[in-house]
């Protein structure tokens, strides 16, 4: 840390959404974590539906938890002390260091949030951060260049101006354009702000860096400001932040097995089937009810918005569609698939949904759900698997409560956790992150065909995670020129 | 002879849908229209009554005019074999004997012949581009975009994808790259794929007028529940899941739509000017 006893910080941010800030800021802490410095990661404000309690129940995005998985450091609300959920009618749950705030449309938030809330809340969690850690390396949100809000815009320059930091702006090459994305970003951003922008990344490139370089070198002459690296595609296994990401993915994985995963249209903590891909399985995400034709299984996910994500489920077809699959196959419902899954749904104030006070689940499980005036719950559970008493764990986050009358699936710290119908292979759980452990894995994948579940793959999907975040800033650490990255960030001559 | 040629932002902004609109537009104003690509980069290809192969993105364009596909329409198809091979296709069909690659300047001429033989015999001839304009280290052998701008006279109007963000820094960052000797044929700017209230966009829009002097045409919202083919090689979607009998039918359906969506939301008038 500097004399002044003030940490660094260093931000990255992106030309567009999904341009790898949160890959690369995940890389830049561990690449820092091992040089030995205290280091944590930072994103003012996140808009996920991937959510994930700390060790003391406040809720903050699931990628900044795995940064600080990166950072080796224990993640707390201050990482993401704001997180906006997409609820219904283009209104956001505002989660504020990590306990729900209040709900905002477009307009609230920008008229009455931004202003007269988020500026502090960001600037009192950076200053207690960078007072704790020799670097804090910031993730921005979308685009900086987002001119009609830039005074608002508290994830992006406002945060780097509040924490002095250094920036580093990263473009995805993907889909073409980059160079004017860059040079456009960087020439919209007022120059004050702009001369923070200290680096680039071109990132996702699938090729030789030899077809960008010359124009990256054109970019560098224009801008005067450096490359720090051309980043290739790298494939993982981590978790990814957004919906972005299957926006046209139907299917993911190889195996004949095919898992029919219902793409509701508010999925949430999808990052729940991660550990499927590991396994011999072919994920399929659905929208139909022919679709389940040749589904082995079936998850129904969570969401954030259970009643109305239902009546989506049954208008669609699907939910007939599951209930005549019952008993020959497997089905999984994880916290709102769970809950869709039971007897019935009541919401008498609306919660979830105002035109929706009660609905009927699908009736596979003795389970009636409601939503009182309770808190929301957000905790991490440990306990075992009833059937096997292996260990498992996982956390739950979710408003309604659940009367269950059927046998459990765990006991956990609370008690006895889930419900299952074990002779018609239906299972329900509130505990997110289930399919990590193998012992509940393992036992779905038995359900679909005996000697499924692979042996020796995803044993520990923690220690799987480390791996992978290794292997990724490995590849990033080689692709960037280190030196320039210690002088112009690290102040090191 | 009128014509207009249309940028994207990057891959997949909207080019092909918004060339097909401004297609069906035309048509519907009675006008004889013809879609047209210099260069098209696709696996996804059409085979003409003629048997010539064009790209599928200029067949719909083709529907959309009211007419059947042509090979003037896409004059240069180029087929990724993967490995960094790629089949060059000219006038609907392989070129030689598959395996030599022809000369870019010799490509961007045929490209011409084709354009100047549509424009000839049609009213207006409808131009998408290629990716993005502005990738600087391929400038010099570009057809599609800077290319066809140079050689044939048409103003060009450039689509912005706000889906991922970044549309405003896009708009900008594409228009200063472009070069000085054409950059006053870029005459506006159409905002695709907004979901939301557009009067939060008012202020961008102004600043980024009032830096280039191109004007935004419009603000086309998100279409979720529209069935056309996909042209490009970046999306992994394919459309027509075989639950209709006439696909055909359903593209001239969501078209119309889609034309429809355009002439309420779009500035129109001064679309037509630009043609």
């Amino acid at each position: 840390m500097s004399a002044n006893g003030r940490g660094k910080a260093i931000m990255v941010l992106g030309t567009t959404s999904d341009a790898g800030k949160s890959m690369m800021t995940m890389a830049i802490c561990r690449i820092l974590s091992d040089m030995g410095y205290s280091v944590c990661p930072f994103k003012s404000q996140n808009m996920s539906l991937n959510a994930k309690p700390t060790s003391c129940g406040h809720e903050i995005s699931m990628i900044q938890e795995l940064q600080c998985m990166a950072a080796r450091t224990e993640p707390t609300f201050r990482v993401n002390p704001i997180l906006l959920k997409p609820a219904c009618d283009m209104k956001s749950q505002v989660v504020v260091e990590g306990k729900v705030f209040g709900t905002y449309d477009v307009s609230g938030y920008y008229d009455d949030f931004i202003p007269n809330h988020s500026f502090g809340i960001v600037k009192n969690n950076l200053d207690e951060l960078l007072s704790r850690f020799d670097y804090v390396v910031m993730e921005g949100a979308g685009s900086p260049a987002e001119i009609n809000i830039y005074d608002s815009d508290i994830a992006n320059m406002g945060a780097a101006k509040m924490a002095d930091a250094d920036c580093i702006l990263v473009t995805n090459v993907e889909w073409g354009g980059s160079f004017a994305y860059l040079l456009g970003t960087i020439m919209l951003i007022p120059e004050d702000d702009r001369k923070r922008i200290k680096a680039v990344i071109y990132n996702n490139l699938r090729g030789s860096p030899d077809s960008i370089k010359e124009g990256a070198t054109m970019i560098e002459e224009m801008t005067g400001i450096p490359v720090l690296g051309i980043v290739p595609h790298i494939s993982n296994r981590l978790p990814n932040e957004d919906s972005e990401c299957f926006r046209n993915i139907k299917e993911t994985g190889t195996g004949s097995t095919v898992i029919g995963v219902i793409r509701v249209p508010r999925i949430a903590n999808f990052t729940d089937l991660d550990p499927l891909y590991g396994e011999d399985v072919t994920v399929r995400f659905v929208t139909e009810p022919s679709e389940l034709d040749t589904c082995d299984a079936i998850v129904l996910p969570g969401t954030k918005n259970t009643t109305s994500d239902l009546r989506w489920v049954k208008e669609s077809g699907i939910g007939d569609k599951i209930v005549s699959m019952k008993g020959k196959v497997p089905i999984l419902g994880i916290c709102g698939g769970y809950q869709m899954l039971g007897r019935m749904l009541s919401d008498p104030d609306g919660r979830e949904d105002p035109s929706i006070k009660e609905i009927e689940g699908l009736g596979l499980l003795d389970v009636v759900t409601e939503w009182g005036d309770g808190d929301k719950v957000t905790v991490r559970n440990e306990g075992t698997f009833l059937k096997t008493g292996e260990p498992v764990k996982g956390y739950q986050i979710h408003l309604a409560r659940s009367k269950v009358n059927g046998p459990p699936l765990f006991r956990i710290e609370s008690g006895d956790e889930g419900c299952c119908d074990d002779e018609n292979m239906v299972y329900g759980t509130y505990l997110h992150g289930i399919l990590e452990k193998p012992a509940f894995r393992r036992f779905f994948l038995d359900r679909i065909r005996p000697g499924l579940a692979k042996e020796s793959v995803y044993d520990e999907y923690d220690v799987n995670l480390e791996a992978e975040i290794a292997k990724v800033t490995a590849c990033v650490k080689d692709s960037i020129d280190m030196e320039l990255f210690r002088r112009t960030f690290m102040g090191v001559e | 002879m009128m014509a207009l040629m249309v940028w994207g932002t990057s891959s997949n902004a909207g080019k092909t849908v918004m060339c097909s609109i401004i297609c069906r537009h035309l048509k519907r104003k009675g006008v004889d229209v013809v879609p047209f690509k210099g260069s098209n980069l696709s696996l996804n290809s059409y085979v003409t009554d003629s048997g010539a192969e064009i790209g599928m993105g200029q067949a719909l364009q083709a529907w959309a005019c009211g007419m059947e596909p042509e090979a003037d329409m896409n004059p240069v198809l180029l087929k990724p074999e993967g490995k960094g091979s790629i089949q060059y296709v000219v006038h609907g069909s392989i070129y030689g004997d598959g395996r030599s690659k022809p000369d870019r300047s010799l490509l961007l001429k045929e490209a011409c012949v084709s354009f100047d033989r549509l424009s000839d015999v049609h009213d207006a001839v409808i131009c998408e581009g290629s990716g993005s304009p502005s990738e600087i280290n391929l400038m010099k052998g570009d057809i599609a975009n800077i290319g066809m701008v140079r050689e044939r006279d048409m103003n060009v109007i450039l689509v912005g994808d706000i889906e991922r963000g970044g549309m405003f820094a896009a708009v900008y960052g594409t228009w200063l790259l472009t070069p000085k000797d054409i950059r006053d044929r870029l005459k506006g700017f159409i905002i695709n794929r907004f979901r939301g209230d557009p009067s939060v966009l008012r202020s961008g829009i102004e600043q980024i007028e009032s830096l280039t002097g191109m004007r935004c045409i419009g603000i086309m919202q998100y279409a979720p529940d529209i069935m056309l083919p996909e042209e490009d090689t970046v999306s992994g979607h394919v459309a027509g899941s075989g639950r209709f009998d006439d696909i055909r039918k359903v593209y001239d359906d969501s078209l119309d739509r889609l034309t429809d969506m355009a002439e309420d939301s779009l500035d129109m008038d001064l679309l037509d000017s630009l043609i």
